[in-house]
């Protein structure tokens, strides 16, 4: 399995605060080991590796997370507490998992 | 057809579901937030939490687990999102998508939008012709209408999302992904 994490470069150069958040969780809970690799997604660059890739998978939001597995499609994540539960196997709280679905997808909660 | 009940909705909301199911003749399911998780809640935090703290907590419990119990008994839904709703925070609202905020490993929900490429003004002009029914707060200035306590009219020229959750609005378009640029990548 080989996963990566598409990350943001805002279009003023600074990192996206999502972002970085993610990237302290993942660091406090010692799974920064299973990210093989990080993409950027460079905002003022639509040719980076991170813009394609979102273009790719019609990514919106960033952080996501890309699962690869060989003779199977790629999984996407934008959703970091169902990434953990479900590609790294680790408990989140339900809290935490409805911050986290209002977080990458907030036009979810105008219906 | 269902409809979230947060239980902070405006009396003229409650009217309007009313109208549609008499209108069109059909059952509507009101979705309920869980009774336990929301006396917690409220007996914990009150009833105006979300002024100190954000609307993520309340939303979450009030509309977001209704909403994904109910998803997770059907493999499609239909909204009625446009892409005009959103002031630059998103790429794009497909007329159909995979649902990457629901579906999970071993169940897969496909989102319509039919609506996405409509502007406002067609919106409008199709409930003339059609008498369709609407919420008669429109009249009164509001535009975009979730729960009474977060959702104010704007005034003219104001975007509709103004009229939400306005007292937070910074942190809200945080970890959209450039519009413009995806959508030069799509096309
Ligand atoms: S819109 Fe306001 S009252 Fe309604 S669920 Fe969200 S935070 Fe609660």
């Amino acid at each position: 399995m080989q996963i990566s994490m598409v990350k943001k470069i805002k279009a003023d150069g600074s990192p996206c605060r999502k972002c970085q958040e993610v990237e302290d969780r993942l660091k406090a809970a010692g799974l920064t080991d299973r990210i093989d690799k990080v993409i950027i997604a460079d905002e003022r660059d639509p040719e980076s590796e991170g813009m394609n890739l979102a273009a790719l998978h019609k990514v919106d939001r960033a952080p996501f997370f890309i699962v690869e597995e060989e003779g199977k499609a790629p999984r996407i994540y934008t959703i970091y507490m169902r990434f953990l539960k479900e590609v790294l196997n680790t408990e989140v709280s339900e809290e935490e998992q409805l911050r986290d679905i209002l977080d990458a997808a907030p036009d979810i909660d105008y219906i | 057809m269902f409809s979230l009940d947060t239980g902070r909705l405006h009396a003229e909301t409650y009217r309007f579901i009313e109208q549609v199911r008499n209108h069109y003749k059909i059952s509507i399911d009101v979705l309920s937030p869980d009774k336990d998780a929301l006396e917690k809640f409220v007996r914990e935090k009150g009833l105006y939490s979300f002024y100190q703290d954000g609307h993520k907590e309340c939303c979450g419990i009030r509309k977001v687990v209704p909403l994904r119990n109910k998803l997770a008994t059907l493999d499609a839904w239909i909204t009625g999102q446009r892409k005009d709703q959103s002031p630059g925070t998103r790429a794009d609202v497909p007329v159909v998508e995979k649902d990457m905020a629901f579906s999970t490993a071993d169940h897969v929900l496909i989102k319509f939008n039919p609506l996405s490429y409509w502007s406002s003004a067609q919106v409008w002009q199709y409930i003339r012709e059609n008498d369709v029914p609407f919420n008669e707060l429109h009249n009164r200035g509001f535009i975009s209408i979730g729960c009474e306590p977060c959702t104010r009219p704007v005034l003219p020229n104001q975007h509709e999302r103004e009229g939400r959750w306005w007292w937070e609005e910074a942190t809200m378009k945080e970890c959209g992904l450039h519009a413009g640029n995806l959508q030069q990548k799509a096309g």
